[in-house]
């Protein structure tokens, strides 16, 4: 056995840049494999243990304002119900801080704990005064919001001031960058802050065990049933919250996974490759070593020590750097659940990972290192390295006839001499290439999807207004603007839909909303009052299809309704409905638009614009540029898959390099005798360069359709999982010339890969190794 | 007649080595000679061959080949001079195994970036090996292989044909058919410099033998007739074994 080690250590030292290449590549593998590993085990639990410690509601429900409390108090009985919160009146308002309003429903409540919805106090205290409120933190730090400032209420007359006393974590609610938010008063707080129609009241349930999709409906179908009609606004249940606070993590967990697969895959081919050229090279020193008294089983080891030696290095540095670099993304899933931020990894799983990535990279080096076992000692004493064959004749020919320069005519030919190492090699190329594309691709999508919700480029300026500030007023004002090009109006209301759980939110358009920029992925746009459109989830939720009418019904009045166009919206992962104002034309109380979202004459100051009409009426209406940023989630993801398509290049790279260093070694002799008959050194250098370049041309090519493959696939697997299809426009994001561009950027790279190998050819001295013959 | 090839007093250390490969040879070599050199092994002959063709250089001295000072030219400089003017035939051949006989005779013409098909078909064809074009080295016999490196060597018409033990490698017919071959190509004007260990057929065409003894030039043997250079050569070979 210490002959086998001592062996193998001495042939390492001499393949150090060999053995560079393996660390290098296992490295960066195990540690996104670490990663996805790391995140996977974590992104259920924290917040099933955040949901049980903080008493989460299983359902909640929205009442109108009206309902008799003590109907009310009869309902968790009605549902089976073991726990119950509220009802808590519900007000929303609009508050102003530092000249930026927001909306929030402000609950009146008068303890934190309870039953049902524990809040978690993370800073302060609780509002003990009816001029105190307390916020989410995740609210508060999302917009830079401190104990002891104070907000100023816009939406009342009165706009009273309230001081900021508390942040609390809410299990029961999305995180602010994805969800509108709650804050809390004392119940008496309530009344003083409620303006028309902006009231309800709110009640949490929990049952015995977590309820199902199909239980939790046949709850509120029940509570339908109980309650005069058109009692129930809204609701919400806790699959949909969990969903929201794990899609980040679900989604990077699946892309890491499926790339770390391929990071996986890419380094057990170039552990093949080198194996086998290894093997290749040292045929004579094989059959000495046998002659000597090795063991067929210790040559073996021999050679595939060589690469576990460096492997087990990498991993050594690879699974705790996977494991640190996933902790930012732990320490943010549990920061926002109000989970008390451990440091999280477990020396079983680490060692797990290692003996996995170890077995199966000693079982890449094995299996080609099996070949030196089985041969025979005289015939190998007598080859110094494998027998070749005439590879490649058929692309020599075909380029010879192309009139490529010879060398580069050469490069070709060695490129394809081993066909398994070609292949092997084309796979790396493939791999990297491929996720390249992803990685260009899908934050284009993204940002196309977003500029769709942001309205970038269609509009530049939305306008809310409280209820003190009627709708006449505010389109006078914005007509008044001479840069005012177009307003659409948006009103907003909940509509029961059969089949689906909980009340859908609904966007009522006035003004030629078919300009906003919203994504349609088939049908049309609405042109007539009672004309919908809905994005995926919702219509597979309630079994409609394009050209489907169906009945909804809000407030207890009923809507005819017509499918025809399917849109694209994350929110409530895919549950809301689009149409015009009109349809809600004769429900009562008349539905009045809220928010404008203003279109300027092209060149308009946009700033000046906001700054004019803000001050129109500084309290009642909120006035801001759009705001088209990409949000945080998405960021993060787009910056995962750049070090994914980071890695998964360098492992390309990795590939091609070894691969070319093991053409050029056991080529000497040839590079030698080329050099004899007048080969230049930069000769040499093109035919090395020439080698890499179509290595990487051939992978690049084939790449770009399995990359967009892939492409269209990831954007189906995120839009999916946020409720939608993906719209026809997300999966063309490339131009024809971008599809040329970046096979050729795979071949500038491998040329510059290609440097080291050609310089080290270019200088053989021919001399020395035609002597050593 | 104009020298094509002078070394003046050159002398050659390898790395390591602790005495010269040659030291301090000055021969020079005119146009259209056929000159063998001849030595025990380890004498320097490679080495002096070597360093005309330009695939070394010297420790000192000068190497001038056609006018030209090989110092001046650059590692770039030497491999075109390598490509257009010498012609190189080695013991073992040397053959790219992957490429076909005639794909092996182009080389050279190629590295220059010219076609010279044409050619080579006349060249193999003038060697007696038109029939081996298409095949590939492994399948050739010894003989035939040094044809088409004799082919390729000749491809780019070079001033100087340079052969190191050319028979070497070969049986007593294939080495035969070998010399007669460099032989015939001398008569239509070829200079050749020659290495070989066989006395008899460096005389049977060579009309000067070099004697390299040490990394010295003992003996500058001009033979005017065979009979000459036989009983030349064995007081050569006589001094060689009485060392
Ligand atoms: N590349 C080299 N590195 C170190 N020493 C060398 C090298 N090439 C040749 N030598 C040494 O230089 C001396 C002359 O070698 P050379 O090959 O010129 O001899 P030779 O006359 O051609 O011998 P042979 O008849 O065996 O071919 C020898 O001692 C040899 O060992
Ligand atoms: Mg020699």
């Amino acid at each position: 056995m210490t002959a086998v080690i001592v062996k193998a250590l001495a042939d390492l030292r001499r393949r150090r840049l060999q053995a560079g290449v393996i660390f290098v590549t296992v490295l960066l593998s195990i540690a996104a494999g670490t990663m996805a590993v790391t995140l996977m085990s974590q992104t259920r639990d924290p917040y099933q243990a955040a949901f049980q410690a903080q008493k989460g509601a299983h359902l909640q429900v929205a009442y109108k304002a009206g309902t008799d409390p003590r109907l009310l108090s009869t309902t968790p009985a009605a549902i089976g119900a073991t726990a119950f919160g509220g009802p808590y009146p519900v007000s929303t308002i609009q508050f102003k801080f530092k000249e930026q309003k927001f909306f929030v429903d402000a609950v009146g409540r008068d303890n934190p704990l309870g039953d049902v919805e524990v809040l978690n106090i993370t800073s302060g205290r609780w509002a003990q005064a009816n001029d105190e409120i307390v916020l989410t933190r995740s609210f508060a730090d999302l917009h830079g919001i401190s104990i002891g400032d104070r907000v100023k209420v816009t939406s009342v007359a009165q706009t009273p001031l309230l001081s900021v006393v508390g942040e609390v974590v809410d299990i029961d609610e999305g995180s602010a960058d994805l969800s509108s938010q709650r804050a809390w008063v004392q119940a008496a707080a309530i009344p003083s802050l409620t303006s028309p129609d902006s009231s309800y009241y709110l009640m949490d349930y929990r049952f015995a065990a977590d309820p199902t999709r199909a239980q939790l409906q046949g709850y509120t179908d029940r509570l339908r049933a109980a309650l005069p009609a058109g009692s129930i606004t809204g609701s919400l249940n806790y699959i949909l919250i969990r969903n929201i606070f794990n899609i980040t993590n679900q989604i990077l967990t699946g892309v890491l996974s499926a790339f770390s697969i391929f990071a996986l895959a890419a380094t057990l081919a170039i552990v093949a490759t080198l194996v086998t050229g290894i093997v290749i090279s040292a045929y004579r020193e094989i059959g000495i070593m046998k002659a000597i008294g090795f063991m067929p089983a210790e040559v073996v080891g021999v050679f595939a020590l060589q690469i576990v030696i460096p492997a087990l290095a990498a991993c050594m540095l690879g699974i705790p750097l996977g494991t640190i670099v996933s902790q930012p993304l732990l320490a943010n899933s549990s920061h926002a659940l109000g989970l008390s931020y451990t440091p999280s990894f477990s020396i079983g799983m680490d060692l797990m990972i290692l003996a996995a990535g170890l077995l199966v990279v000693a079982i890449a080096a094995t299996l080609p290192a099996l070949r030196a076992g089985l041969l025979k000692p005289i015939a190998a004493i007598a080859k110094a390295s494998a027998p070749r064959g005439a590879g490649g004749r058929l692309l020599r020919t075909s380029a010879a006839r192309a009139h490529l320069p010879r060398p580069v005519v050469l490069g070709i030919g060695d490129a394809l001499a081993r066909p398994l190492r070609a292949v092997l090699t084309l796979v790396t190329v493939l791999l990297g290439v491929a996720t390249v594309v992803v990685a260009v691709g899908l934050p284009r999508s993204f940002l196309l999807i977003n500029n769709s919700a942001t309205g970038a480029g269609n509009y530049q300026v939305v306008v809310t207004r409280t209820s003190a500030y009627p709708d006449s007023e505010v389109m006078r004002v914005l007509k008044a603007q001479p840069e005012t090009a177009r307003v659409v109006a948006i009103g907003g209301q909940n509509i029961t839909v059969p089949g689906v759980l909980d009340p859908v939110n609904t966007r009522l358009y006035r003004g030629d909303s078919s300009r906003l920029g919203f994504l349609v992925i088939a049908g049309r746009w609405f042109s007539a009052p009672g004309e919908v459109l809905a994005p995926a989830a919702l219509l597979r939720d309630a079994h409609l299809k394009i050209g489907d009418s169906f009945t909804g019904s809000t407030d207890g009045q009923v809507l005819q309704l017509r499918v025809v166009g399917e849109t694209y919206d994350i929110n409530n992962f895919g549950h809301s409905l689009f149409m015009d104002l009109a349809t809600m034309a004769s429900t009562k109380p008349a539905i009045e638009p809220y928010m404008y979202d203003v279109t300027l004459a092209s060149g308009a100051d946009v700033a000046a614009y906001v700054h004019r009409v803000a001050a129109v009426q500084p309290d009642l209406i909120d006035v801001h540029a759009s705001d088209t940023s990409i949000i945080t989630p998405v960021q993060i993801i787009d910056l995962v898959l750049l070090v994914i398509a980071g890695v998964l290049a360098l492992i390309g790279i990795g590939g091609v390099f070894n691969t070319l260093l093991l053409n050029t070694r056991e080529r000497i002799r040839d590079t030698a005798t080329l050099k004899a008959l007048g080969m230049s050194p930069r000769q040499v250098m093109a035919m090395v360069t020439a080698s890499a370049a179509f290595l990487a041309l051939i992978g690049g090519v084939v790449a770009m359709p399995v990359g967009l493959y892939l492409h269209h696939v990831l954007n189906d697997v995120i839009s999916n999982s946020a409720g939608n299809d993906t719209p026809p426009a997300a999966y063309a994001v490339f131009n024809a010339y971008e599809l040329v561009l970046i096979p050729l950027l795979a071949v500038a790279v491998a040329s510059v890969a290609a440097l080291v190998p050609g310089r080290w050819a270019a200088r053989t001295n021919v001399v020395e190794v035609l002597h050593a013959e | 007649m104009i020298d094509l090839v002078r070394l003046t007093d050159v002398n050659k250390v390898y790395q390591g080595g602790i005495t010269g490969a040659l030291n301090g040879v000055s021969i020079s070599v005119e146009k259209g000679e056929f000159a063998a050199i001849m030595g025990p092994s380890g004498s320097g002959k490679s080495t002096m061959l070597n360093l005309i063709a330009g695939l070394d250089r010297p420790t000192s001295g000068t190497i001038t080949v056609g006018g030209t000072d090989l110092a001046k030219l650059s590692e770039g400089g030497l491999a075109r001079f390598r490509r257009d003017t010498i012609g190189f035939v080695f013991q073992f051949f040397y053959l790219l195994s992957n490429l076909t006989a005639l794909e092996n005779v182009l080389i050279p013409a190629q590295l220059k970036g010219g076609d010279a098909k044409a050619h080579a078909r006349d060249l193999l064809d003038k060697l007696g090996i038109k029939e081996v074009a298409d095949k590939y080295p492994a399948r050739l016999s010894g003989g035939q292989q040094q044809r088409v490196a004799i082919a390729r060597a000749l491809i780019n018409n070079p001033m100087l044909l340079l052969a190191d033990e050319p028979t070497g490698a070969l049986d007593t017919h294939s080495g035969d058919q070998v010399m007669e071959l460099l032989g015939g190509l001398h008569r239509d004007g070829q200079t050749i410099l020659l290495v070989t260990h066989d006395a008899k057929l460096a005389t049977r065409n060579a009309a000067r033998v070099l004697s390299v003894v040490d990394g010295r030039i003992v003996d500058d043997a001009r033979l005017e007739s065979p009979e000459r250079a036989a009983s030349e050569v064995i007081r050569v070979r006589s001094e060689e074994t009485s060392r």
